[in-house]
């Protein structure tokens, strides 16, 4: 994840301690310590869902599937994580709400010390699922809606999807619960991302994470449909441009970008471009400390019958199960060549990410798209936007340090 | 002698079959399991394991996860005979409790 609001407009927000060495200069509580080495996990506690997504990389289903986790698999599951080291564990899905076991699962997570998040398209938070929640120790709702109601209704497959999730939204509010927005942005909606912006920031919405579409699940039959690189660029050009104008109205909102690590390339090109010298630099002192796409190190994800996958849109391929051996020792397993490559992409990035001067604030973005489109894991990620002209040439910022891996928060 | 008594029976298939993939990264070595693919057919879990690991591997072995039987000395990770229990809503449910926007 990238904080734009804090990387051009200074705002210090709970989290930026996962994500950037930041915490001496933050006031705010900070997640930090040797956990932040260790992979937020996203958890898929059920393939079933309520809705039916276009994009939705978990290929859900109406019906409950084969093989998920009960109850007491789901806390061994936790305790598993907790003894890893396990920072953060995102409740996702499916529709994890559909579980009627989901708050005693996050108040275990909360007991074994894992914090709790939850990733959800909102509606199934009733007033007292929102209580419920909030009483069993959730820390984060983050809540889907891609686009204005019509849009939204029509990209999630249910008449009334977008009124119900802001429903669940103002639920949660209510209830005194965290909650942001998650907006998987395409070319269908992109149109109306500041609309969903206003709208939500109205309803009482601070956060707002945009995510780039990713190509696993149901997204491989949208690739079609993503962003053309020249959209992609003007549409986080409008993500930056927004959230000063917010700020500049003393209105402080949060918005994180998600999913393409060129995006830190791009903000460092932009606070040169739109704001000064000395701010590009801050910012790509920021990024480097962060470390670029987190995949198959920073992030992880198991899945409803609990297969371990490298991110939680990479389904199709599992390192293996944790009915078989511990997430610990399957993830520390590098006789896998495959982790073992990707840990250090940087020896195996070719094209324009081999000799691309952000390469340690980026890592060549997406492996699982580059994978989808170029059947190369080590192939350019197609959704990088960035010209010639500003990937070569010398390191932006002499900055005479290594990159130090930092956090990420998946949610 | 262990008794390999302890069966890993819940599946590990997810969209389409499962395959669980091994490779030899040097006609020296032995074959090391290094996770699985999800395919429809044997030639398109060859094609995806080969896109991950052709790289390096000189043996590449594809076993359906449905035809493997998996035998541990222990308990499973997760704990033993807890699998089964049905903590999801029931369609029905999940219609009637979908919000709408009934009461904004
Ligand atoms: S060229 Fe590669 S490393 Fe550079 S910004 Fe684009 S995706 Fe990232």
């Amino acid at each position: 994840m990238i904080s734009v609001s804090k990387l051009l407009c200074d705002l210090d927000a709970e989290g930026d301690g996962l994500r950037y060495d930041a915490a001496d200069e933050s006031t705010k509580r900070q997640i930090r310590d040797e956990k932040q080495r260790r992979p937020v996990v996203v958890w898929n506690v059920t393939k079933q869902c309520n809705l039916y997504c276009d994009h939705c990389y978990a290929a859900a289903d109406t019906e409950i599937a084969d093989g998920e986790l009960s109850t007491a698999e789901g806390k061994a599951l936790l305790d598993d994580l907790a003894d890893y080291g396990a920072p953060v564990v995102l409740f996702s899905g499916g529709e994890p709400l559909v579980r009627n076991d989901l708050e005693e699962l996050v108040a275990y997570a909360n007991e074994v010390g894992v914090r709790p998040v939850l990733s959800t398209n909102g509606t199934l938070i009733t007033e007292e699922r929102a209580r419920s929640l909030k009483d069993a120790g959730l820390k984060y709702a983050g809540v889907s809606v891609d686009g204005l109601p019509e849009r939204n209704d029509d990209f999630r497959g249910v008449d009334g999807a977008f009124e119900g999730a802001v429903q669940g939204i103002e639920n949660c509010l209510d209830a005194g619960l965290k909650t942001g927005l998650r907006y998987t942005i395409t070319e269908r909606n992109a149109a109306d991302l500041e609309g969903v912006v206003d709208l939500l920031t109205d309803v009482g919405v601070d956060r707002f994470c945009f995510y780039h579409l990713d190509y696993g699940g149901r997204g491989t039959e949208i690739v079609d449909a993503d962003l053309t690189p020249e959209d992609r660029r003007q549409a986080v050009k409008r993500v930056c441009d927004m959230t000063r104008e917010y700020h500049d109205r003393g209105e402080e909102i949060e918005t994180l970008l998600v999913g393409n690590y060129a995006d830190a390339a791009y903000l460092v090109e932009y606070a040169r471009e739109h704001m000064s010298d000395a701010q590009a630099q801050r910012v790509y002192e920021y990024l480097r400390v962060n470390g670029g796409d987190p995949t198959g190190e920073r992030v992880a994800d198991v899945d409803y019958q609990g297969n371990v996958h490298l991110t939680q849109f990479w389904q199709g391929y599992s390192l293996g199960n944790v009915r078989d051996r511990s997430f610990g020792a399957i993830w520390e397993d590098e006789s896998n060549p495959l982790l073992r490559a990707l840990r250090n992409r940087e020896d195996h990035l070719t094209g324009k990410c081999a000799d691309c001067r952000y390469a340690g604030v980026c890592r060549g973005a997406s492996r699982l798209r580059a994978l989808t489109v170029e059947d190369d894991l080590f192939a350019p990620d197609p959704q990088c936007y960035l010209d010639d002209a500003e990937v070569h040439g010398p390191l932006p910022f002499d900055t005479g340090g290594n990159s130090v891996a930092g956090g990420s928060s998946a949610d | 002698m262990e008794e390999f008594d302890h069966e890993v029976d819940a599946p590990r298939g997810a969209t389409s079959r499962e395959w669980e993939v091994f490779v030899r990264e040097d006609t020296a070595d032995s074959l090391t399991h290094v996770g699985s693919v999800s395919a429809p057919s044997a030639d398109i879990a060859r094609e995806q394991a080969a896109s991950l690991f052709a790289r390096t591997a000189v043996t590449l072995w594809l076993c359906p996860a449905d035809e493997t039987h998996r035998y541990q000395t222990a308990d499973v990770t997760l704990g033993a005979g807890q699998t089964g229990e049905d903590a999801t809503m029931s369609v029905d449910e999940m219609e009637s409790e979908t919000l709408r926007g009934e009461n904004r």
